[in-house]
């Protein structure tokens, strides 16, 4: 981390790597490393569509970044809990059991699509996840609001959780939600995922006075953590420790992951403010390569299992293109359905 | 009938629903302790607590878009702006999520949410606190705005509003909250794009909504008087529109003069106007006249401001240029 953003004068959650893959289990481990897995060759699958052409608009890859949601959604509970999230929402839909079918289809604008086509890329839903906004810093008030929901209801074990990327760090509107979350205790939980770009401009030219999480929180009387998010044991302790905390006292929390995206912004962004070198630096970090070594040092796993997984996740992948290849576009008769609820 | 003024029955609205679902509830600027800007929440903090009647800090996008996540969620605020030229704080949210969500999520989320408050001039408060917002919002799909007139449509509507699973704009109009009108003891609601016929007539019609409909009143008797009958409608809903109510009317009057108390571009009127020339263009004996405010900001100086909103004499001006022909 660069000191020129103050990260060195932060503390980084860490956490003891042997003991949280122990209580992780196996089971779980792998089933963590699937969906990591999916995520990546959705991704991967998703952007070579658009190369051909079957995909349009815009495509925000979460390549780079997977451990963070994987591990909070793993932590918290994916059946329960309300969340929220930016332009950049494939994986967490994937992670709150939307299908790669679903998505894929939305990809391609079928009529089988998570929205029915009407959302694409950037608007993918759950039950229990409320978006995919497309506009920078949208979501936050939105996430507050989920928080706001649980409380009015008198639900104590579950909280909100809402993402935004650095990008969205200067938006009035998380300003404005954290001072809401914390004046009326509302059990939020507010994931900055600080790949260092907005779009393509450094952390240091849109954010004053970093580290974010630990400046920014301070102000609100919130207390916060900072956590390497390429590392998805660190995430997924911490998670595990934040949801006691907000259960049990009602106060809302903000999280800063550090990450990168291997990607450029969206799929039209060539990426020219960062070199060639400078990327295979910050490949090295990989999410995937990480998991499966401590799985490989602590439980005996081995690289043929990794393939066979990643194949059985490649193949889950293919399918769901070709589905979507195969799908019917929807009517035009029922453009106008679907806008006012009768 | 008893009688009490639209402010009345707007917090009789709120009550009324506030005891029927307890999902409901209200946010706003000074909706608690202070009993709101404009009185219309007053007593309702005592009656129901601080969960369900909330004090917000001055932060529109923030407040805004809490209500809309809670509405995600089943639940059903009332966002009450203390005039609705705050709300253009909190257009992110209303526009990208209030009136998006359930079309961008294929129907998957609807967004139960009432916005209300005071929309358009009140009393020299010049350019910035004077916004009519009804063509702003109404040119988007994925919402309803209504705009009553009186006590009884505006307890009645508001009661729809809010048992509506889409994000209403409810507008009010603080120059006419102490208007009073006859309402009825027992529970009922006004039916949403519904426009009324106030006063029948055959030599023109009139169509207007909100605040404008007192001035278009005065018209209407002066020219009876005359001998002249103008059919007055009063819109209610300004989205959806009632075509049906216009059309026919219009086909009987073969006249018709909009007023509207925003600007003349692109404004209700327009739309109101467009309506009558795609249906009704035989039926026409004269072009179709509109009254709006003019293309200024609104000023503050009273002889200014009276001059750029529509007053009677405009009213009367574009009448008398129409009834050629007529008598």
């Amino acid at each position: 981390m660069t000191d020129k953003n103050n990260y060195d004068q932060v503390d980084i959650y860490k956490a003891d790597t042997a003991k949280v893959i122990a209580e992780m289990g196996m089971d779980l481990s792998l089933k963590m490393l699937d969906q990591m897995l999916l995520i990546r060759h959705f991704e991967t699958r998703g952007e070579q569509s658009y190369q051909q052409g079957k995909v349009w608009g815009f495509y925000h890859a979460y390549i780079g970044q997977e451990a963070i949601q994987t591990a909070i959604t793993f932590a918290l509970g994916r059946e329960n809990n309300l969340y929220a999230t930016t332009y950049r929402c494939h994986a967490l839909a994937l992670l709150l059991g939307m299908s790669a079918e679903s998505g894929m289809a939305e990809l391609f604008g079928k009529k089988t699509g998570n929205a029915g086509g009407r959302g694409g890329s950037m608007h993918m839903y759950t039950k229990n996840m409320f978006g995919g906004s497309g506009i920078v810093g949208g979501q936050w008030p939105l996430g507050i609001g989920l928080a706001f929901s649980l409380k009015y209801r008198g639900i104590k074990d579950e909280v909100a959780v809402v993402f935004g990327g650095d990008g969205s760090v200067p938006q009035g509107t998380l300003h404005e939600s954290m001072n809401l979350a914390k004046l009326w205790s509302l059990p939020c939980i507010f994931v900055v995922e600080n790949n260092r770009m907005s779009m393509g401009t450094q952390l240091e030219r849109t954010i004053a006075n970093p580290p974010i999480a630990a400046n920014m929180a301070k102000a609100y009387g919130m207390k916060s953590y900072t956590v390497d998010g390429m590392k998805i044991t660190d995430v997924y302790d911490l998670f595990k420790h934040i949801k006691n905390e907000v259960t049990e006292t009602s106060q809302p929390v903000m999280v800063e992951a550090l990450c990168h995206r291997f990607k450029g912004h969206s799929i039209s962004d060539a990426a020219t403010y960062r070199t060639k070198e400078e990327l295979e630096e910050i490949k090295k970090q990989d999410p995937i390569p990480y998991f499966t070594s401590l799985l490989k040092r602590y439980c005996g796993f081995t690289e043929e299992e990794f393939e066979q997984r990643s194949q059985a996740q490649k193949e889950v992948v293919m399918k769901a293109v070709k589905a979507a290849e195969e799908a019917d576009f929807p009517s035009t008769d029922t453009l106008e359905e679907g806008v006012i609820i009768e | 009938m008893r009688k009490i003024t639209i402010r009345e029955a707007i917090r009789e609205a709120l009550e009324e629903e506030f005891d029927r679902d307890e999902n409901v509830f209200i946010l706003g600027e000074e909706v608690a302790e202070y009993n709101g800007a404009y009185k219309i929440t007053k007593g309702m903090l005592d009656k129901y607590g601080p969960k369900r009647v909330i004090d917000t800090p001055i932060s529109e996008g923030g407040f805004t878009g809490l209500a809309i996540g809670a509405a995600l969620t089943g639940l059903r605020p009332v966002v009450e702006f203390m005039s609705f030229n705050f709300s253009f704080v909190a257009f992110d949210q209303i526009v990208n999520n209030a009136m998006k969500i359930h079309y961008m999520s294929g129907g998957r989320f609807s967004v139960p949410i009432v916005f209300r408050g005071p929309n358009g001039a009140a009393a020299r408060v010049s350019c910035q606190h004077s916004h009519n917002v009804e063509p702003l919002y109404a040119h988007l799909p994925g919402c309803i705005v209504v705009a009553p007139s009186n006590a009884y449509d505006s307890k009645g509507l508001l009661k729809a509003a809010i048992r509506n699973d889409n994000p209403v704009f409810f507008l009010e109009n603080e120059m006419i909250y102490n208007m009073v009108g006859e309402v009825p003891d027992y529970d009922y609601t006004v039916e949403i794009g519904k426009a009324k016929i106030l006063e029948e007539g055959i030599h023109l019609t009139l169509i207007s909504y909100s605040r404008m409909i007192y001035y278009c009143k005065e018209v209407v008797e002066d020219y009876k008087k005359k001998g002249i009958f103008i059919e007055l409608i009063d819109l209610c809903t300004i989205k959806p529109l009632d075509v049906g109510t216009i059309i026919s009317s219009v086909k009987k009057t073969h006249r018709a003069v909009v007023v509207e108390e925003g600007h003349k571009f692109a404004g209700v009127s327009a739309e109101v106007i467009a309506i009558i020339q795609e249906f009704c263009l035989d039926y026409l004996d004269a072009p179709v006249k509109r009254v709006c405010q003019m293309e200024t900001p609104l000023p503050y100086s009273p002889p200014l401001e009276a001059e750029t909103i529509p007053n009677i004499r405009r009213i009367k001006a574009a009448i008398e240029e129409i009834l050629v022909g007529v008598k």
